[in-house]
């Protein structure tokens, strides 16, 4: 019975999926264009570009350059948010400038970076980075200014030094609101590298080593291969979606005092 | 009324105090509004090894009073001292319990037992080996043998109480401060730990070797059957009524709450503050 039900609403839940792909695959052969990409020949693209292993490169560069960006936000943002959510003298200095730069988009800074740091990874780590480190301070700080007054207070009267109470009640209690900065760092971190990629590496020879960015302004730029920009779309939501859940699964596991 | 609570409090002044509050007036400041004084001139020693419970409705200042000897608050006038120093902050000498347990969700049982003497002065001089012991003792002591690995929210409301009471008095402060710890608890439970409160307090030892405890509430049957003195206060501005000794011979326990003595100073009291609560529910 139950299994039934299952079945008949994960039937009920793909007409429409199916219908629209359907729709698709048929405009797409009657058109017979080359900017039209379809659906079988995004999977036969998926296979090929996974089979080179170009798909697989690119995204291990463009990885490593959000996981490297993400670690250049955190060795910034974390100190510095904490020591706002401490400090009332830090905050009011920290803070204007912090809401001043907050509205300027990552990509807003891409000229620069490419001044400064040329076309290759640096210059797509500091975008990342730039990108990550908004949303990491900003949690970090509600984080360590909503602790709640008797943990302090508790700690203070055990004659804790201001100090170890910010490492043993302040960032715990942070911890939380810094794991949810952390995940929507991940998340503009993984939006900016794409962007950021267009423009940065252009120079880097094509192919994977230019991160997943490049390998779609390649297609998009020289080849004119939509179904493999699609492909490429594709892999950057189920990467972030995968990368998400991964945190969310570290989160869990670090933190087995909150009821989940 | 104001006589016979400045006799008693002149009196006490004799014997030997352990903490003392000496013309202490707690102004609050209000934005667009009058200061709303929480504490009104209070004048009050605490003895050496004495259970005083500082009971009277809510808004009467009590946690206010509790607050400036924990040195979480400082006096608008007068002073507050311990052993005759100046109470300016808070101290390892002077143990909290708070209203919500304060507990570290983060810690489990152990961890929250363990926290002041791993990362406070109460754990210097030990080794690791004398503070697992320590910790140890406490558990076992508050009854939470077999609950060391869970965390705060996996317990009851009785066993987090269980849990702040060990991490308190693992860290074997001279003075324990306890704000209403048992209000949160139903009224069996509540009772239980009255009985355990005073066991794990010492009252089977010699009055010289018990600890010096101030503990809030406003439940006067609970002030009655815990304490050697009781500080009645009243409200708007908090003022101290009357100080009341409890001659109710210890170790107390049940048959201590069916005693005619008992019922007869719980009347008593209820008489003092009675009005006023009245007056407040109404208000």
């Amino acid at each position: 019975m139950a299994r039934d039900s299952t079945w008949s609403r994960w039937g009920t839940g793909l007409v429409l999926p199916l219908v629209l792909l359907l729709t698709w695959e048929a405009i797409g052969a009657m058109l017979q264009s080359p900017r039209t990409p379809v659906p079988t020949k995004i999977i036969a693209a998926a296979g090929v570009l996974i089979a080179s292993g170009d798909l697989p490169l690119a995204i291990l560069q463009s990885l490593g350059r959000v996981f490297g960006g993400l670690m250049v936000a955190v060795a910034i943002a974390l100190p510095l948010g904490l020591a706002m959510g401490n400090s009332r003298a830090v905050e009011r200095n920290v803070d204007p400038v912090v809401e001043t730069f907050r509205p300027i988009a990552a990509i807003a800074i891409l000229p620069l970076a490419i001044l400064w740091l040329g076309t290759g990874t640096a210059a797509a780590v500091m975008i990342v980075a730039y990108a990550a480190f908004f949303p990491l301070i900003v949690n970090t700080v509600a984080g360590a200014k909503n602790v709640h007054p008797t943990l302090l207070q508790a700690a203070a009267t055990m004659g804790l030094s201001r100090f170890t109470i910010i490492r043993t009640v302040v960032i715990p209690a942070a911890l939380p609101s810094i794991f949810v900065g952390l995940r929507i760092a991940l998340a503009v971190g993984w939006t900016a590298i794409v962007a950021a990629e267009l423009a940065v590496g252009a120079k880097a020879g094509g192919g994977g080593s230019g991160g997943i960015g490049q390998m779609m302004f390649i297609f998009y730029a020289y080849s004119i291969e939509l179904n493999r920009i699609i492909v490429c779309m594709i892999a950057v939501g189920l990467i972030a979606l995968v990368l998400d859940r991964g945190l969310r699964a570290l989160m869990r596991a670090s933190m087995p005092w909150v009821k989940s | 009324m104001t006589a016979t609570a400045t006799m008693t409090a002149a009196a006490s002044m004799n014997a030997n105090a352990k903490l003392r509050l000496t013309d202490v007036t707690k102004r609050f400041q209000v934005r667009g509004a009058p200061d709303t004084v929480a504490v009104d001139n209070l004048t009050l020693d605490v003895r050496q090894g004495e259970f005083l419970v500082i009971v009277g409705p809510s808004g009467c200042g009590k946690t206010t009073v509790l607050n400036m000897l924990a040195g979480l608050d400082t006096p608008s006038s007068g002073t507050v001292a311990i052993d005759e120093r100046v109470i300016t902050a808070p101290g390892p000498d002077r143990g909290v319990m708070f209203q919500d347990y304060a507990l570290y969700p983060w810690q489990t049982v152990w961890g929250n037992v363990e926290f002041g003497l791993r990362y406070g002065p109460a754990g210097n001089g030990l080794d690791d080996k004398a503070r697992q012991e320590r910790v140890r003792r406490t558990i076992d002591l508050v009854g939470l043998k077999g609950a060391e690995r869970k965390y705060p929210n996996q317990l009851s409301g009785g066993m987090r109480q269980r849990t702040a009471l060990a991490r308190l008095m693992a860290n074997e402060p001279d003075v324990l401060l306890m704000d209403e710890p048992l209000a949160a608890l139903d009224a069996q439970t509540r009772i239980i730990l009255q009985d355990e409160l005073l066991r794990i307090w010492g009252q089977d030892r010699p009055a010289a070797e018990r600890r010096t405890v101030v503990f809030i509430t406003h439940a006067i049957d609970e002030a009655v059957f815990l304490a050697d003195r009781i500080a009645v206060m009243t409200t708007h501005p908090g003022r101290l009524k009357a100080v009341i000794d409890v001659p109710l011979a210890r170790p107390r326990g049940d048959a201590t709450r069916a005693l005619p003595e008992f019922q007869a100073l719980t009347q008593h009291i209820w008489s003092l503050i009675r009005d006023e609560a009245y007056r407040a529910t109404v208000a």
